[in-house]
Order: C-alpha cells, then sequence, then structure tokens
C-alpha cells in the first residue's frame, strides 16, 4: 500500500482542520455508517467517522459507565481530550442503544452548534422507503437552516457518484482478494476507513492506484480463507496477528467493511429514493437486522469468497452481536465452518486473545 | 439475597395479586380453548389491538420480574448460559431466551408459567435487547411471526410522518393478524379499548401527583401496581383497579398517612428496581426516608385521542420506550428535574444498572444536573434490575447511608 495513503488515514483529523481552517468547509462528526454521508457532501459538509483503536478510554468515566463497549467509551474519551474541537455538528442515525447513548451525550458535553439524530426504519418495504426518504428530507430541512444553503437534487446526484465510485473500487478489491490476488485485509481496512474518514474525493485516485498494482499472490491458496465478524473492529494488531498465523481475511461481516461496498446506489430519478433504497437494500448491521438477515449475508458472504474459518471479534457488551452469536455459531455449526470468538476490551492485541488466536489455528492445522 | 419481599402498605396489593393470577390464567384458559396467544414485547402500545380483537397476548419481559421476585431467574440464566448466551447481556434477555427455549419446558411452574405462542412479534424498535430476545424466540417457536417496525424517535421529535408510519404498520399487523387468525378488526372495539386506555393513563397521574403530599402515601415499594400499565391496558381491569387504588391513596393523603410514620426525607429513583430485592426500599426508613418519585412509572405519563385510535396506539408505540431511555437525554433530563420540583425531592439515587445501558447512560449527567442546578445530592450504586449476583448490599449501604447523611447535614444547615 502506498505510504502516502496510510499517512493520509492516520492524519484524517488533522487534515480536516486543516480544510476548515483553509477552505471553510464544516466538518461533522457521524457515529454511523448508517448516516447519508451523500447528502451531507452535497451541502460541501465534510463527514466524518468518529474512530479510534478503542484503547484510551479511561478519560470518558466520568461521562459513561464501565460496561459500554471500549469503542463508545474511547470515542467519547478522544472527545473530551479535544480530539475533535474543530467539528461542527455531530448526526446519528439511530442503530444501537450504546451509540445512541453516547450521542446524546457527546451532545450536552461538547455541544456541537449542530445536531440531528436520523431515526431510520428497520425494514424495506415501499413504505419503508418512503418514510425514509421523509426522514432524509428532515435532515435536508435541518441543514438548510444551520448552513443556509439550499439543497440541489444536482449536487447530491454528483455526490452519490463520488461515494459510489469509491465504493465500486473497494468491491473491487474485495473481489481481487477473493481471487487470490495479493491484497493484504489491512490495506483494505485503511481503505475501509478512508472512505470513512477523509474527503471522498481524496481516496478514489488511491484505490485506483492500489487496483493498477495488484499482482496475483501464488502463495495465498495455502493459507486460511478467514472471515471476521463483529461491531467495530478498529485493531490492526489483532488483524496482523492473525495474518501471521497463517490467516487470509478476505471477507467481513463488521461496521466498516464489505455490508457497506457490496451494493451500489441504484439508478433512479430521484436521488433521495436512490439513496433511500441503497441504505435500505445493503445487508444490515446487526442493530437492524433480525436472525435470518443475518444468516443470508453470513452464508452468502461465506459461498461468495469461499471462506473456510469465522473468527468473531466481539467487543465486550456490545449486546447486538453477542445476542446473535449463540444463532450465528450454531449456523456456521450446521455448514461445518470452524470459528472461534474473542472477546474485544480496548486492550488491542492481549495475551489471552494471542492464546485464543493460536489455539484457533493449531486446531485448524490439526484439523 | 433473592426472593426478598418488601413491607407493603396498600391494601390494593391484594386485588393485584389476583389481577396477576387471572392474567396468567387467562393465557393458559385461551390456549386451552383454541385461542390464539401472542407473545409480543413489552411498552409497545399495541395491547389495545390485540385485546380489542380478542387475542390474548403475552409478555415475555413483564414475566421477568415474577422469575426474579419467584427466584426461578437464577435457572434461566443458566439455560441461557448454556445456550451460549454471554453473561454480559440484559438480564431480562438472559431470563427471558433462557426461559422461553428451556425454563418452559419445567414442571409445576409458578402460576403455571407461559403458554406457548400461536404468533409472535419479531420486533423492530425498543431497546436491542428487546428486540434480540425476541428474534431468538422467532428463531426456536415455529410459529408465524410478524415484523414490526417502528422508528427510534426522541420523545420531543415526534412528527406527523412517524406517526403516519407507525399507522402502516398497525395496519400492516391488523392484516396479519385477520389473516392468520380469522378474526375481524373492529375500530369501535379499539376506540373503546383506547379510551380505557386513556383512562388509566389519566389515574395513573393522579395517583402519582398525590405522592407529592408530604408525607408521601406510598412508596416505591408498591411500584408493582405498574403491572396493568403494561398487560391490562386497553381493558377496564386497569381502569377498576386503579380507580380502587386511587380511592384508598386519597383517603391515606386525607388522614394525613404517610408511608411511614416520621417522613423527613424524599428521595428519587433512577432506572429499574432491584426485582429480586424489592425490600431494598425499606431500608431507607431507617433514616425516616421514602422513595416518592421514580423515572420508569412516568412511562406511562401520557394522553391518547379515541376519535383517532389508531394514530394514538402509534403514538404510544412511538413514546414508550424514549420516555425512559437515552434516546433523549434532555427529555429525561426535563423528566427528573420536573419530578424534583413537584414531588420535593431531598436526593436521588441513580441505579447503575448493568442490565440496561440505555436507562445507565446519561446518569452521569444527570448527577451533574441534579447537584449544579437544582441542588440536589445524589449517589449511584452499581447493581442490576435482574441479577443479584451484579448487586453488593454492603455498597449499597455505605452509600446510601453517606447520601443520608449529606442530605441531613444539608437540611440542618438550611
Amino acid at each position: 500500500m502506498d505510504p502516502k495513503f496510510k499517512d493520509l488515514v492516520n492524519r484524517h483529523k488533522e487534515i480536516a482542520r486543516e480544510g476548515k481552517e483553509k477552505n471553510g468547509r464544516l466538518v461533522f462528526g457521524t457515529l454511523c455508517s448508517y448516516v447519508p454521508v451523500e447528502i451531507l457532501h452535497a451541502f460541501d459538509i465534510l463527514p466524518i467517522r468518529l474512530w479510534g483503536d478503542g484503547k484510551n478510554h479511561e478519560r470518558a468515566d466520568t461521562l459513561l459507565p464501565t460496561y459500554i463497549c471500549p469503542p463508545a467509551r474511547n470515542i467519547m474519551a478522544m472527545g473530551l481530550a479535544g480530539h475533535y474541537d474543530f467539528l461542527d455538528g455531530v448526526i446519528h442515525s439511530y442503530t444501537c442503544d450504546a451509540t445512541c447513548g453516547l450521542f446524546n451525550i457527546w451532545c450536552r458535553n461538547l455541544k456541537p452548534a449542530f445536531s440531528f439524530l436520523l431515526s431510520p426504519p428497520y425494514m424495506n418495504t415501499d413504505e419503508a422507503v418512503a418514510y425514509c426518504i421523509a426522514e432524509f428530507k428532515a435532515l435536508i430541512a435541518a441543514l438548510e437552516d444551520y448552513t443556509g444553503k439550499q439543497f440541489s437534487a444536482g449536487r447530491l446526484r454528483k455526490s452519490i457518484n463520488l461515494y459510489d465510485a469509491a465504493r465500486e473500487r473497494i468491491g473491487a478489491i474485495y473481489q481481487a482478494n477473493r481471487n487470490g490476488a495479493a491484497v493484504r485485509y489491512l490495506d483494505l481496512y485503511q481503505m475501509n476507513l478512508a472512505l470513512q474518514v477523509l474527503p471522498i474525493e481524496t481516496v478514489v485516485p488511491f484505490y485506483d492506484g492500489y487496483l493498477s498494482n495488484i499482482r496475483m499472490s501464488p502463495g495465498k491458496g495455502a493459507r486460511r480463507r478467514v472471515m471476521i465478524s463483529g461491531s467495530v473492529v478498529s485493531d490492526p494488531d489483532i488483524l496482523e496477528r492473525i495474518e501471521a498465523l497463517g490467516g487470509d481475511i478476505v471477507a467481513d461481516d463488521t461496521c466498516l467493511g464489505y455490508r457497506l461496498v457490496r451494493e451500489r446506489v441504484p439508478p433512479r430519478e430521484d436521488p433521495l429514493s436512490a439513496l433511500a433504497h441503497y441504505y435500505l437494500d445493503r445487508p444490515p448491521c446487526s442493530s437492524r437486522a433480525d436472525f435470518p438477515a443475518r444468516k443470508d449475508y453470513i452464508l452468502k458472504t461465506i459461498s461468495a469468497f469461499g471462506v473456510n474459518a469465522v473468527i468473531f471479534m466481539h467487543q465486550k457488551f456490545c449486546e447486538p452481536h453477542l445476542a446473535d452469536h449463540p444463532f450465528l455459531k450454531n449456523v456456521l455449526t450446521e455448514k461445518g465452518i470452524p470459528q472461534v470468538q474473542l472477546e474485544l476490551e480496548g486492550e488491542g492485541l492481549s495475551g489471552q486473545i494471542q492464546t485464543r488466536l493460536e489455539g484457533f489455528f493449531e486446531m485448524l492445522e490439526a484439523g | 439475597m433473592e426472593g426478598k419481599k418488601t413491607r407493603k402498605r396498600l391494601q390494593a396489593n391484594t386485588a393485584l395479586r389476583q389481577i396477576i393470577t387471572d392474567f396468567y390464567a387467562e393465557g393458559h384458559r385461551a390456549k386451552a380453548e383454541g385461542r390464539p396467544v401472542i407473545w409480543i414485547p413489552p411498552m409497545n402500545g399495541l395491547i389495545e389491538l390485540f385485546y380489542a380483537m380478542g387475542i390474548t397476548p403475552v409478555f415475555p419481559e413483564n414475566w421477568a420480574p415474577l422469575c426474579a421476585a419467584i427466584g426461578t431467574n437464577r435457572k434461566n440464566f443458566e439455560y441461557a448460559a448454556k445456550r451460549g448466551f454471554s453473561g454480559d447481556l440484559c438480564g431480562y434477555f438472559r431470563n427471558n431466551v433462557g426461559y422461553a427455549l428451556d425454563g418452559i419446558n419445567e414442571e409445576n411452574q409458578p402460576l403455571n408459567g407461559l403458554p406457548a405462542p400461536d404468533f409472535l412479534i419479531s420486533f423492530g424498535a425498543g431497546c436491542i435487547p428487546t428486540m434480540k430476545a425476541f428474534q431468538v424466540m422467532c428463531d426456536h417457536f415455529k410459529v408465524p411471526v410478524f415484523r414490526a417496525d417502528l422508528p427510534q424517535v426522541a420523545m420531543e421529535k415526534i412528527e406527523k410522518r412517524h406517526i403516519a408510519y407507525g399507522v402502516a404498520q398497525i395496519k400492516r399487523l391488523i392484516r396479519f393478524l385477520e389473516d392468520e387468525t380469522g378474526l375481524k378488526f373492529d375500530i369501535d372495539k379499539l376506540r373503546q379499548a383506547v379510551i380505557h386506555t386513556n383512562e388509566a393513563c389519566r389515574l395513573w397521574d393522579e395517583i402519582m401527583a398525590l405522592r407529592s403530599t408530604v408525607p408521601s402515601p406510598f412508596s416505591a415499594a408498591e411500584i408493582g401496581i405498574m403491572f396493568v400499565m403494561v398487560t391490562r391496558h386497553g381493558t377496564e381491569i386497569a381502569v377498576n383497579f386503579l380507580k380502587d387504588v386511587l380511592r384508598e391513596v386519597k383517603e391515606k393523603v386525607a388522614r394525613g398517612e404517610g408511608v411511614i410514620p416520621h417522613e423527613k426525607i424524599r428521595l428519587f429513583w433512577d432506572n429499574i428496581p432491584l426485582w429480586y430485592n424489592m425490600q431494598l426500599f425499606n431500608y431507607f426508613e431507617k433514616w425516616d426516608a421514602v422513595v416518592v418519585a421514580e423515572t420508569y412509572t412516568s412511562a406511562w405519563s401520557l394522553r391518547l385521542n379515541p376519535d383517532e385510535p389508531l394514530e394514538s396506539i402509534a403514538y404510544k408505540s412511538l413514546v414508550s420506550y424514549p420516555l425512559v431511555s437515552c434516546v433523549s437525554l434532555n427529555k429525561r433530563i426535563e423528566l427528573i428535574t420536573r419530578a424534583v420540583r413537584d414531588y420535593k425531592i431531598d436526593g436521588a439515587i441513580l441505579h447503575s444498572n448493568r442490565s440496561c445501558r440505555p436507562i445507565s447512560m446519561g446518569q452521569m449527567d444527570i448527577g451533574r444536573v441534579l447537584a449544579e442546578e437544582l441542588s440536589v445530592p445524589s449517589v449511584m450504586f452499581d447493581g442490576d434490575h435482574m441479577d443479584g449476583e451484579k448487586f453488593s448490599m454492603a455498597q449499597f449501604q455505605t452509600r446510601i447511608d453517606a447520601l443520608m447523611e449529606m442530605i441531613l447535614q444539608k437540611k440542618r444547615a438550611s
């Protein structure tokens, strides 16, 4: 991977801050991938996903109970430490209870000039799409009011095209990885993250550069084709360890990954309708899905990517994923797919996680 | 610690025991007679619809506090753990899933347990553990499932579009129920059910308002009366029971009779009580203190319009969860601020509840508002509304004693 790209991802907060200082571009924080970033972009607002590795969360203890997942605590801690003091607004789209609570507590304590809680539907019927469009319109009205700018369908179409182009590239990299190219999941992780935290205009050339340099990897066939499943997976050291143990992460089921790039925004005359379809058509996250939908995504992805082992990476106290786990475990057992569960406590690659991973890969070797 | 009973002081509790027994017996009778039984999520506002259609609703989440009071929660937790569910999940979830998957097959259950469902609602709304518990049940019971959809909207942001979407979902549910049961929906019966609910909510508010009297006629130990607000909305049972409660409470107020003999300190309780240890509310008595208001009981402080029965139950569905959770922290703080003033609160107890993240998130902000804006001292203790192993009586007592000393010192100073 181009080191320049990795550097940009690492410096995404600085880039947002510099952009704001230089061009006056508004910056809004988002807490979830269900926030329609295309709409923000159409208002020339830079959406930036609040994201961290979950390791420095103690500072949040003055505002959040300790039995909230480490990523939520970490985001709050970063906010309190001033890492996001350049934000003009925060937007959330209701998914899990913890992020909704975080959104409320963030707004109360850090007082962003603009805040909005979007309430999307859980289903994907005609009625749900119409309601979702109405929610988008409410957001647009609030943005018009705040920015003093008028919404333009044409601008939204351009924004959609930009995001779609980026998703298409990342999707192509997943496919190349599936087909045996020398793609590291750590690179995909950076590209997925870039989609959420960097100005969208800057990312596509890097994706294109990556795609044009992709070569086949003859040694890949010998490696275990792994899928990771969990909510926020933001610990590159764990991903690196999986690779070092002989795993090739080819697919994922996380807050930041394939689920977001599998689908394109469908071509429709009304861009809001198209956008509503995209957000409701794509595989739902655990907080918005029922068991049949979870099973459908997991099995289809396993089949499409030739996955032969699944690693559940569950954040401590993550109720949606913990509640899904026994069901999904049974689904995998029925299909004869080995799996292991890691519990992430905000300490990155802890000794316990190392031991579990080593045991799992030894078991795979033996089996 | 588990299964301890509080000393109740309202005569209405005798009638309440019968109402609880009758409710569960009615479910079994419906099952035996071949009438449809549906398991539905709690506080979803659609109870009126089921009663109006002659369908017997069962609320697994309401069963959980009973399990905790009786002590069968531990066995249900074990069943859930054996099925692979994490101990970090909400106690309602673990109890209800453990019960639905395994506990339901046990012999000699209290109140004969729950009748198995003929239909289920897979929930898209409410808190995550409720939603997921119903998904587990839908996967387990091979019965027709209605997939519900209700967006999570902060109470103060509810607008026509949210109500309209809720109504569309209710119409879809009516079609499902008619198709599955052959029963016909009658809007006038629903209207009548909404009239009952509205009256129950009005009576509820009147009863709760009487707790602002000094001395308070009853304490949080009587929170069990909300059983009728969860299970018997839409019926005369709730209305008649609440009328009796109101009469009794009014009489106590007229006599100047407080729940404790020498009330000196008035407390607010935030979050769900410890269902396995309701006796906890008696602990305050040694300080001549009484809990006179709670967050949880405000969940039914709403009004419905019988002229718009569908819109009314859609609204009730939309507000039931956000009213007491963290969907809108500002609204919750507003509610507590009002309660502190209306109920003349001297101090607040914040139950940091490992089984309920939506209610527990924001409590530190609430504590700050109490201290800085209302000059009301508060204390937070770690607990769990279902699991006694996550509660320490010693820690609780230490915290409460410190709070009481603080309140008394403040009173002396003023």
